[in-house]
């Protein structure tokens, strides 16, 4: 009747003639039949409704049609599982048929219908199959077992084919081996628990023997398999090492990769100075170096990771530069990866030709390869001291081509360079003026205010340099924004006389005029500094900067044994663990490489081992932040500002309080408290009001969310001692302000008045911040509490101990002496967190001496538990990484004078004892420490 | 393991589409797939992306992508191994590998698959193996004729060298030849090298390597076993002395694992019992020496008036082959500044051909005989170019964005290396067979030949 009818009629037409073709007598017909419904579903067409007619021709003696019909099956029996069951009957049948290639085909099929009534069915079979004559079918069952696993895992478990595969891994043919291999190592990854793999010396040399003989796809399983075993001694990694160091010779890149990563693997365990260890080092550099030769897609894939290789033993490559240069007709992904190892393998050796190359690439055509290329020079100069000069020059001459993209991307390395090498190549500075017109882009013209702001003092016309930028503030980004404050500030603090209308021009910018927070914050800190203390404020902002160095990119050193330990694997492409982008619970077992250690007698030695930290090479410098922006919070690291100390008497206590919460904490610098106003420039005065009290709201807020831990007061003066006072006290810290709670008893005859107390130097300078405040006369048998402020910027001496805290009170009576012990998280101040990468080069840096070890035992908390305990003290958890089922927290806090302290925390879950290590510049603190650990943790 | 595996066609169109592991996504992952690869940004590897929790690793092979998808964290080199297996693999089956030869041959690529995979697990990527296991045919669309010039290439080099091969076989179905007994016993025997080599401005040799190697594609039975001896100066390694001359050196050499090395060592022999299709027999690399001298040198002189915008560019490229031997197919590739307008050209024989292509110099030359030397002189209009400063206006310093020069060309019947088949010997076990042909080929062709200017 209508259109819509024709069609329908033309389709089931086409269904119609299948259906009849399948029907036929003619064997030839029916195959030419079921090939045409395999087209059609390879198209996307339906022909589900075809599933009856297709099954009947199921029972045929000829094994083209049969595989036919069974590719059709295992396509649309999960679509119509009723139907499948039609099929089982000659699946059994088949299973049982004398030509192996049948039964295997069958078993394959079976597993591979993903419906669970079949699988009933399926069990009987299989178990045949896993014993038959027939090695090929012996390899398809072991196989069948894994896809059966993964349909129902109980049924597999109670049937007990886990162990009759594990008898397959002892098979004569190494087909059958590989794949029983394969499928244990599947199963074993979704049972992380269980043992399936047993591997053991006898099991390993079974393995190896089966390694000479398979084909290189059963090799790469026994290899990945061979690398999840721990060795026991150095002495059998070796000879493991021996028999899989032919495997790197093989045409199959993928074998040489397994291989490469079972011999990087073991090598950790074996001692540097034997001869084999130099032997295997030198017979990894050419299958590395012939991966290079192969199609882009592999060489991509290889140079990803010789990147991770290089990282982690740099002398492996050390004299292979030449093969990562980079050839015209690279594809630009594989160029960027070739320039980026080239800088890891740069040394003092080969800088020159590296540097030439370098030169060649950035007057190519591609503009991300040239940036790349540029950058890539900056690095070297950082990386390798003795070419600095020569990358300077040759950054110089690239200016002079005037490519606009080129000059911008020198400038922002050139100001990497100034950080690297202070003071030593200024002379440049005319020439990269000379271009300031030509910059468009947020981080090159951030990178040369930097400069400008930074060596404002030897640019005559810095302040009309700066002014330029001024003009179109607001157009500009926040990077350059922030960098402008910045860097004009440094300027008044170095030509006072000059620049006053400026910087308050852009104070009052960044101020009034933004609305971004970051920008408004370090408008108010500057204007605050500058207008209570322009001594503290040159102190803070041309405080000398933390070194950078080239460390930057490297891979976080747990992170990189761990991908050493999936080197040929996604995640060596990707450099993230697996367990970040494998769907969860496969496979997502954490490894790690093992210990080197040739005996059993120091089982202390990994734990006292900072994480895979390896030891000695570490530069002595700390990478630079990711925010070149970074240099005023970057402060915290420098050396302590010690500002002068403060007439305790001649502080209000507002004042105090109210600085004392955010601002100190804020900036580090301990001595802020408002001085009389006569040091604020007139000018300033009128807005302050305003600003100031916006800047406090905001942090008093940030400050309530903190209070540490406050012990019970305890005596610390006896009524005996002291003619009838009695003094109990403790220490609390909150909202960033330190101060000690006393709770002062009269238990004398007489009325107490004018009291005063006073404290001896000590360690961290702690202070009264008011005088004591016992408003009326105690009398006898009454009690007072005061909660008396304190802050940390009084005269500093070191204690023994080192909290020890000597006090004297006075009152009418007599004056009273007495001393007592802080616990040291009073001084862990707020703004503790360390950026991640920081820590990771800061913990490197620190000398393993330093580093002391602690255990708190009977502590029932766990991670999480621990962590939100601990930054309630201030104790901050940088990252949290979980190993070999211990959670590692990385922790941070800072002491109101400055120092850092860097914390490891391992736990193991179910195990109420942690151990602590603890690193830090000044390591006499870290028994304290430890002790306000334990003091938090624990109450 | 893998999940899927699927081809798809140039314009994103699945013709093959295999799913290991009853993953969920079906078809659909495929469509994904496409997608991600159009809209990947520039700098960014293609070879290895995700979604999700999905991975995709491909290969463009043929014009069709070979797709392999998993959701593990499992040996990307696995994967592009066996994907290039694969399409070897197809290739030999199905006749060559095409997008028509795919969707005529569905079937038997699925059993073919169905063999090499099991449950994402490889199981074996030999064409012998496969053999015992393989019951479908392949369809080949028309009868294979010895004049249908136009799909015959060198296998195992893809080279423009079709004309001269001696026979269109390669492009056979290696095993179609069950039924038919009449077919030719052929053996095809190339020794490949390809050149790379970057020279500095000032003509002094940055790099030079050559990775060769020596492929055999065999129609004849199985297990007939044949010798090949190689240059019996052949040299492994930098410190090994043989014969009385210089050598054939080479500094890393590796065999496929079927070669038996026996003789190896004594006379340079290798034994080999060649499966039906194609193998590698050796791989071979060698850099820094090269025992005889490079192809080509260019000479570049140029004058750049910066006032005008007038940029001639002179070059003059001497070939150092042997008299006997030529080179052909040469193109050199010349990258220009930006904003070129005009180019006007006086070349040194007329079946030359120069051309501006995408903002680069093309100078093509069909042949060119050992030892002579040719010569170009182009003319260019280069307005507001940017430069060094401090120079006269007129100067033959090179602009920006000048350069490097990049040759591409091949020499047949030349190696770089010196490396020779000195024979090809065939035992035969099955006297049924006429005598089989055998077919030596040497060819060098340039892999990246770049000349700083």
């Amino acid at each position: 009747m209508t259109d819509s009818k024709y069609f329908t009629t033309t389709k089931k037409g086409e269904i119609f003639e299948l259906k009849a073709e399948l029907n036929s007598d003619k064997k030839e017909k029916k195959k030419e039949a079921v090939k045409k419904v395999i087209a059609s579903m390879t198209v996307g067409k339906d022909v589900s409704a075809l599933f009856p007619d297709v099954v009947n021709c199921m029972q045929t003696d000829n094994l083209e049609l049969k595989k036919l019909v069974y590719l059709y099956l295992m396509n649309y029996a999960k679509s119509q599982p009723d139907m499948a069951i039609m099929a089982v009957n000659t699946f059994v049948k088949d299973c049982e048929d004398p030509n192996p290639l049948i039964r295997a085909l069958a078993v394959r099929t079976m597993g591979c219908i993903r419906v669970d009534k079949i699988t009933e069915y399926l069990c009987e079979p299989l178990r045949k199959c896993l014993k038959d004559e027939d090695p090929y079918v012996r390899k398809t069952a072991a196989v069948c077992v894994a896809k059966l696993h993964d349909i129902n895992a109980q049924l597999v478990e109670d049937q007990g084919f886990l162990d009759t595969l594990k008898d397959l891994i002892s098979d004569s043919n190494p087909m059958v081996v590989a794949n029983a291999v394969a499928a244990l190592s599947e199963i074993a990854e979704s049972h992380p628990s269980s043992n399936l793999l047993d591997l053991n010396p006898q099991s390993i040399n079974k393995l190896l023997t089966a390694l000479n003989e398979c084909t290189e796809w059963g090799q790469i399983f026994i290899l990945d398999c061979l690398a999840n075993y721990t060795p026991k001694d150095d002495r059998e990694a070796q000879s493991i090492c021996e028999r899989v160091t032919p495997r790197l010779s093989h045409a199959n890149s993928a074998v040489v990769l397994s291989a490469v990563k079972v011999l990087m693997k073991f090598m950790e365990m074996l001692s540097k100075d034997l001869d084999y260890y130099g032997t295997l080092l030198k017979k990894l550099a050419p299958p590395l170096v012939t991966l290079l030769s192969a199609e882009p897609e592999l060489q991509y894939v290889a140079l990803r990771n010789i990147n991770l290789i290089v990282q982690k033993r740099p002398e492996i490559l050390k004299h292979e530069m030449k093969v990562f240069f980079v050839k015209y007709n690279d594809p630009i992904y594989v160029k960027l990866e070739k320039l980026d190892i080239m800088i890891r393998l740069a040394s003092q050796a080969n800088i020159a030709q590296v540097l030439a190359e370098l030169k060649e690439y950035a007057t190519e055509v591609d503009v991300d390869f040239v940036r790349k290329a540029v950058r890539a020079i900056g690095r070297c100069a950082i990386k390798v001291e003795q070419s600095a000069e020569r990358c300077v020059s040759t950054l110089l001459d690239l200016i002079q081509t005037k490519v606009n993209y080129v000059v911008q991307e020198a400038i922002v390395v050139i100001k990497d360079i100034f950080r690297k090498y202070p003071n030593k190549y200024e002379s440049v500075i005319a020439t990269l003026c000379e271009n300031l017109d030509s910059l468009d882009e947020p981080e090159a013209r951030a990178a040369m205010i930097w400069i400008v702001g930074e060596y404002a003092e030897r640019i005559d016309n810095a302040d009309e340099l700066l002014e330029s930028f001024l003009e179109g503030f607001h157009d500009e980004s926040t990077q350059v924004q922030l960098q402008l404050l910045t860097a004009i500030v440094k300027l008044f603090l170095k030509k006072p006389t000059e620049t006053q209308e400026l910087v308050q021009q852009v104070l009052s910018l960044a101020t009034q005029d933004s609305d971004n927070p970051d920008l408004r914050d370090r408008g108010y800190i500057y204007w605050r500094l500058l207008s209570t203390d322009p001594v503290a404020a040159k102190e803070v902002v041309l405080a000398e900067k933390p070194l950078i160095s080239e460390e930057t990119d490297l891979i976080e050193p747990t992170l990189l044994d761990e991908l050493i330990c999936h080197i040929g694997t996604l995640a060596s492409v990707y450099h993230k663990p697996p367990s970040a982008f494998v769907e969860g619970g496969r496979g997502v077992v954490h490894k790690s490489l093992p210990p080197r250690t040739a005996s059993n007698e120091s089982t202390e030695s990994p734990e006292t081992a900072p994480a895979g930290a390896p030891s000695g090479e570490q530069p002595d410098v700390i990478p630079s932040q990711g925010d070149l922006l970074g240099d005023l919070l970057n402060l915290d690291l420098g050396p302590p500002v010690s500002g002068p100390p403060l007439a305790t008497s001649s502080v209000q206590m507002g004042a105090v309080d109210l600085l004392g919460g955010g601002l100190d904490s804020l900036i580090g610098a301990p001595n802020f408290v408002t001085p009389p106003a006569a040091t604020v420039p007139a000018n300033l005065g009128a807005p302050m009001g305003s600003g100031l009290s916006d800047l406090f709201d905001l942090t008093s807020g940030v400050g309530a969310l903190s209070g540490s831990y406050v012990a019970p007061k305890t005596i610390w003066l006896p009524a005996m001692k002291a003619k009838g006072l009695e003094i109990l006290g403790t220490f609390t810290r909150q909202v960033g302000s330190i101060s000690m709670d006393l709770q002062l008893t009269n238990k004398a005859l007489q009325v107490m008045t004018d009291f005063a107390i006073q404290f001896n130097r000590n360690s961290f300078g702690l202070a009264p911040a008011a005088p004591l405040q016992v408003h009326a006369p105690l009398s006898p048998n009454q009690t007072v509490e005061i909660s008396l402020p304190l802050n940390t910027v009084g005269s500093v001496m070191k204690m023994e101990p080192l909290n020890n805290l000597q006090v004297a009170v006075k009152n009418n009576i007599d004056v009273f002496y007495f001393s007592t012990l802080y616990p040291l998280h009073i001084l862990f101040v707020e703004d503790g967190k360390m950026d991640r990468q920081v820590f990771l080069a800061t913990w490197k840096d620190i000398p393993n001496e330093n580093e002391a070890q602690f255990q708190i035992r009977d502590c029932p908390l766990n991670a999480e538990a621990v962590s939100s305990r601990l930054q309630s003290s201030n104790i901050f958890t940088v990252a949290k990484r979980t190993v070999e089922g211990q959670d590692m927290l990385y922790q941070s806090l800072k002491l109101t004078n400055g120092i850092w302290v860097l914390a490891e925390l391992r736990i193991q879950p179910g195990n109420p004892s942690f151990t602590l290590s603890l690193k830090c510049r000044a390591p006499e603190v870290s028994q304290h420490v430890y002790q306000a650990y334990e003091t938090i943790l624990k109450n | 393991m893998i999940s899927q595996f699927f081809i798809l066609s140039s314009k994103g169109d699945p013709l093959i589409y295999k799913d290991f592991r009853g993953d969920s996504g079906g078809r659909d992952v495929a469509e994904l797939f496409y997608r991600k690869l159009m809209g990947l940004p520039g700098e960014e590897s293609p070879v290895v992306m995700h979604h999700d929790d999905r991975h995709f690793i491909h290969i463009r092979h043929s014009g069709l992508y070979l797709v392999a998808t998993t959701s593990e964290n499992i040996s990307p080199f696995s994967l592009l191994e066996l994907l290039s297996r694969l399409a070897t693999l197809l290739g030999d089956y199905c006749g060559s590998l095409g997008e028509g030869t795919i969707s005529r041959n569905v079937a038997l690529v699925y059993e073919l698959l169905d063999e090499v995979l099991d449950y994402g697990y490889v199981q074996t990527t030999s064409t012998e193996m496969l053999r015992n296991f393989i019951q479908t045919e392949a369809v080949v669309s028309k009868p294979f004729s010895l004049f249908d010039l136009s799909s015959v290439g060198l296998f195992g080099a893809e080279t423009q060298q079709s004309k001269v091969a001696p026979s269109s076989a390669a492009s056979r179905p290696v095993l179609s030849s069950r039924s038919d007994q009449s077919q030719k016993n052929e053996v095809f025997l190339d020794v490949v090298e390809r050149l790379s080599v970057l020279i500095a401005s000032n003509g002094s040799l940055l790099k030079v390597d050559v990775q060769g190697e020596i492929r055999l594609k065999s129609f004849l039975p199985s297990g007939s076993e044949m010798r090949i001896g190689l240059t019996e100066e052949f040299c492994v390694g930098k410190s090994e002395l043989r014969g009385y001359g210089p050598g054939i050196r080479v500094d890393e050499v590796s065999f496929h694992s079927s070669v038996q090395l026996d003789e190896f060592e004594s006379h340079r022999i290798l034994r080999l019992q060649p499966p039906q299709g194609e193998l590698t027999v050796m791989r071979y690399q060698l850099s820094d020496d090269l025992p005889s001298p490079l192809p080509f040198r260019l000479f570049p002189s140029l004058q750049w008036d910066r006032g005008s915008g007038r940029l001639q560019v002179y070059l003059k490229l001497r070939c150092d082959l042997p008299p006997k031997s030529q080179a052909v197919n040469i193109r050199l590739h010349l990258p220009l500044p930006r904003g070129v307008v005009s180019l006007s050209q006086e070349l040194s024989s007329p079946e030359q051909k120069a051309e501006l292509c995408d903002g680069a110099l093309r100078w093509d030359l069909p042949r060119v005989q050992g030892g002579s030397q040719l010569s170009g002189l182009f003319q260019m209009e280069v307005p507001g170019l940017p430069g060094p400063p401090g120079q006269g206006q007129s100067t033959s310093a090179p602009p920006l964005g000048l350069g490097p020069a990049s040759l591409s060309f091949e020499l047949p019947r030349h190696t770089c290396s010196g490396l020779q088949v000195r024979f090809l010997r065939l035992a035969f076990r099955h006297c049924s067979n006429a005598n089989p042909h055998k077919w030596v080929r040497h060819l060098s062709h340039s892999d990246a030949y770049v000349i700083r200017i």
